[in-house]
């Protein structure tokens, strides 16, 4: 490992060194944060306005809507008029409308399996953030714990600790994760492509090569320093989220630093598997680009998964990105263990020894002239 | 000096019937030579000539289509690590990180090997010591150059190769140079040197390969090779209306020129002529003559003693610059 140190030292001083790059590299994901943070989150949590039609008015009816009524993040009114509610909702005024149909009581009280009440949640299909978000708390919150006070015996609390942590997930919970996640990918796919093709076409490899240092030194001091880097930046931005937006990390630090590992590895392979291909680079960019844009628009960075077509999803599921937004999600906002993301954590085993495998047979020291 | 190499009589560098081929272009034909111990070697040749390939194949960095090369006792293919210990290599094209100080590069580079000499001499001995904590980005294309032969020094090798150092620096900068690589040749260095500048090969070498499309066309000592040359004097002037004349016309001057006295050769390239001769003092004087009662307007002329760049245009029929 002759060589080793003064590789990661001279990398850690190119990175920092390069002022304008340190810049962006980190002003980036921090100014997307800002920026898509507060437009979706100007209040502390999000808020969404809808109105309950209670066609039974009977006792237990009104139960349910005072558990609308009196939520905070959800503005839910009463209201009797259902057509005009539907036209509110259409005209994308409110959110919801919420029915608790007639004989909704007495069907309740007959308690007759075959014919149960049935409430009705008309939504704006085309408000990705409600489908996602809202409709998931609604259901929990209301209609489970309303069903489960009525018909069961159990204790109400269990619901109400998993109501709360749906309820605190906020727009930005989802984001920062994902934000994460991307820096992972630029930094290292178009940090790495960029980077090695550059130091190739400028001989600074050969030069290298015509030395004594072996490649696995080189290429061990690329991968520690670039961690290392990687695990600064990202908590850095982490940090900066939670203090000024409260974005938790309610996970294992160490099981992030995994995923962040894992992420790392993966998309360097896959950086040192475009240097390969990339004729010099100015070529590597677009080609970075062609493989990094797409996984940030369908990887689940920005939107979650379940917004993709269907057929689309088990294909998307499997992309680089999306195991380890998924994963760096999981951890923050749920404090997931690696006993739940066994899978996440498979895909982005198979992605890097894959990519390393190409990588090691396609990277090249010079510029093909043999 | 190496254990290894106690026997100064072995040649450090033995080439072999080296060959590189690109598709159907032969790049270098089979070429033989020996490097000997503390000699400054040199491969003199205009660009394509196959002067690179032929380091870079000896240095093992290329993969020779034919023959071999010894390094050191080494093979360059067989055991190129060994051969990468006693060598020290500056590309044609230096690059190094521009973020980086001089001394943190020098530094980085000694991490490569196992067996590395201490930094700051190193340094002195380039005239680099100044700048040690200057940013490689903000040094001069001489300084980077001084750097890149430090570069080349820094595990103490056997054999120093210098792949056109010179190329594209100012004279004062050539001349620094030059003088960093006489001081290494002083202190015993065996040296590869490649340079299509005839006078850097005449001052430097102590043997000269003169290489012209894949080929050695001569090898042997600048002042051998000049003696060889049939004549050694040169008259050189400008007819600034030589290039108005037609073919015919010119061909007619040419052999006008020739049938001066003792003039064994003309050579013209735009409107300079050149004539080569071996008694100079007989030639000048039909020659200044010829000029008056041509009412010839000559500009720039002079006399001078035959260059390599001669034996090269004999040899080749062309110029080092063509």
């Amino acid at each position: 490992m002759r060589g080793y140190g003064q590789l990661v030292l001279a990398q850690f001083r190119l990175f920092l060194r390069n002022k304008q790059m340190l810049f962006w590299s980190l002003m980036f994901p921090i100014f997307l944060m800002t920026v898509i943070g507060f437009a979706f989150n100007g209040e502390e949590s999000i808020t969404f306005k809808g109105i309950i039609i209670d066609e039974d008015q009977s006792a237990l009816s009104n139960q349910l809507s005072s558990l609308f009524l009196e939520e905070e993040v959800t503005n839910f009114a009463l209201s009797e008029d259902k057509e005009q509610a539907l036209t509110d909702l259409e005209n994308g005024d409110i959110s919801f409308v919420f029915v608790i149909p007639e004989q909704f009581e007495s069907l309740i009280e007959q308690q007759d399996t075959e014919n149960k009440p049935k409430t009705v949640l008309y939504y704006d299909q085309t408000n990705q953030m409600i489908s996602n978000i809202a409709i998931p708390i609604i259901e929990n919150n209301f209609v489970d714990q309303m069903s489960q006070e009525i018909a069961s015996y159990e204790p109400v609390i269990q619901f109400e600790a998993q109501g709360v942590q749906a309820l605190d997930l906020q727009y930005f919970d989802f984001l920062v994760p994902g934000i994460v996640a991307m820096m992972i990918m630029t930094n290292n796919l178009n940090g790495s492509a960029g980077q090695i093709s550059s130091w190739r076409e400028r001989g600074i490899l050969r030069r290298m090569q015509s030395t004594t240092l072996h490649a696995s030194s080189f290429i061990s001091a690329q991968i520690t320093a670039r961690l290392v880097l990687n695990a600064f930046q990202v908590l850095i931005v982490i940090l900066i989220g939670n203090l000024l937006f409260g974005v938790q990390v309610n996970g294992s630090w160490l099981l992030l630093l995994t995923f962040i590992l894992l992420g790392t590895l993966t998309f360097m392979s896959i950086g040192f598997i475009i240097a390969g291909l990339a004729k010099n680079p100015e070529s590597a960019g677009p080609i970075s680009g062609f493989i990094a844009f797409p996984m940030l628009f369908l990887g689940g960075v920005f939107f979650p998964l379940d917004n993709m077509p269907e057929f689309l999803q088990p294909i998307l599921e499997t992309v680089p990105i999306a195991p380890l937004s998924t994963a760096m999600r999981q951890v923050m906002n749920v404090g997931a263990g690696l006993s739940d993301l066994w899978l996440p954590a498979l895909y982005l085993v198979l992605w890097l020894l894959a990519s390393f495998i190409v990588a090691s047979l396609t990277f090249k020291w010079d510029d093909g002239v043999k | 000096m190496r254990s290894e190499m106690k026997d100064t009589n072995e040649p450090v560098i033995k080439v072999h019937k080296l060959l590189k081929r690109y598709d159907t272009f032969t790049a270098v034909n089979e070429i033989q030579f020996d490097v000997h111990h503390g000699e400054v070697f040199g491969l003199l040749g205009p660009n394509g000539a196959g002067k690179t390939t032929t380091i870079e194949m000896i240095e093992g960095l290329r993969k020779p289509d034919g023959g071999h090369a010894v390094v050191g006792g080494y093979d360059t293919q067989k055991q190129l690590n060994k051969v990468k210990e006693v060598i020290g290599v500056q590309l044609q094209s230096t690059s190094l990180f521009e973020l980086l100080t001089v001394k943190e590069i020098v530094v980085m580079y000694a991490s490569f090997y196992a067996h590395s000499v201490p930094v700051d001499p190193l340094l002195e001995s380039v005239n680099l010591k100044e700048k040690m904590s200057t940013h490689v980005k903000n040094l001069s294309g001489g300084q980077k150059q001084r750097l890149a032969i430090a570069l080349a020094l820094v595990n103490d090798p056997l054999v120093v190769f210098l792949d056109e150092p010179t190329t594209g620096l100012d004279p004062q900068a050539r001349r620094s140079l030059w003088d960093i690589i006489l001081r290494l040749k002083d202190q015993g260095k065996t040296i590869v040197l490649s340079t299509h500048y005839m006078d850097e090969a005449h001052i430097l070498c102590d043997r000269i390969c003169l290489m012209d499309q894949g080929n050695i066309i001569a090898l042997d000592t600048p002042d051998a090779l000049i003696k060889n040359l049939q004549s050694q004097n040169a008259i050189e002037f400008n007819l600034p209306h030589l290039h108005t004349l037609d073919e015919q016309q010119v061909k007619t001057v040419e052999n006008e020129l020739k049938s001066i006295p003792s003039v064994e050769n003309v050579e013209h390239h735009k409107d300079k002529i050149v004539l080569f001769t071996d008694h100079l003092q007989v030639t000048l004087t039909s020659f200044i003559q010829y000029v008056e009662t041509q009412k010839w307007e000559v500009h720039d002329l002079k006399t001078r003693t035959a260059t390599l760049e001669d034996v090269f245009i004999q040899m080749t029929g062309k110029g080092l610059d063509e």
